[in-house]
């Protein structure tokens, strides 16, 4: 019997996973590519890893990769969010069996409000941020700031 | 879609609030101004075409090749 405070989604990945209405986040205008997906909650694969899933919640198929960009790049400062309210987090790319390939897209963080559990992709059109910025390559340099 | 001739200077409006208008001709490349209200997102589609891309790319990783 489910605890009347648990719900419990069926996704493709990790079987059923039990989750609370409070972790739920919103994106009302979806993900870029994905409009129609507006229910998400944030799954942990375990305690020390740096990695979460963003699982729909309405196609229990899909759940992006995603991170703290902070973990690679300290400076790193959307100036669409604001870093006392706002998770940040960007989706991570890892080409099949190359994990030292692995990018992570700066010019479209995800921002959550952390209170209102209310979120967004932004895009930053600018010089300064790439989609696939390598976080493991030597030769790969952070992005300048830009003015706001 | 929609398919207008403009000249330098000449604008085009767009449902009740977006304007978009051609600032200069040179060579290969035209600078277009956009006005648009704020909650209107406008960016080149290329970006708009890779980040949906890396979106997509994201939840096709395999778990196995996730770092510890």
């Amino acid at each position: 019997m489910n605890n009347i405070e648990e719900n419990i989604v069926a996704t493709s990945r990790f079987g059923e996973v039990a989750f609370a209405p409070d972790d739920v986040v919103d994106f009302p205008r979806g993900l870029i590519g994905f409009p129609a997906l507006h229910q998400f909650v944030i799954l942990r694969l375990n305690e020390t890893s740096a990695f979460r899933w963003l699982q729909s919640l309405d196609d229990p198929r899909v759940a992006f990769l995603v991170t703290d960009p902070k973990t690679y790049l300290a400076d790193y400062a959307p100036p669409s969010a604001d870093a006392e309210q706002h998770l940040v987090l960007t989706t991570v790319n890892i080409p099949h069996g190359k994990p030292e390939e692995m990018t992570i897209n700066l010019a479209g963080p995800i921002v959550i409000n952390a209170e209102t559990r209310q979120a967004r992709q932004t895009v930053l059109d600018s010089e300064a941020y790439t989609t696939r910025y390598r976080v493991f390559a030597k030769e790969s340099r952070p992005p300048e700031e830009i003015a706001a | 879609m929609l398919v207008l001739t403009r000249k330098l200077h000449q604008s085009i409006v767009i449902g009740d609030g977006i304007e978009v208008v051609v600032l200069e001709v040179r060579g290969e490349q035209v600078r277009i101004g956009i006005k648009a209200p704020k909650n209107v997102a406008v960016h080149r589609k290329e970006i708009y075409d890779q980040i949906q891309e890396e979106n997509r790319s994201s939840t096709d990783v395999r778990p196995e090749d996730i770092p510890e």
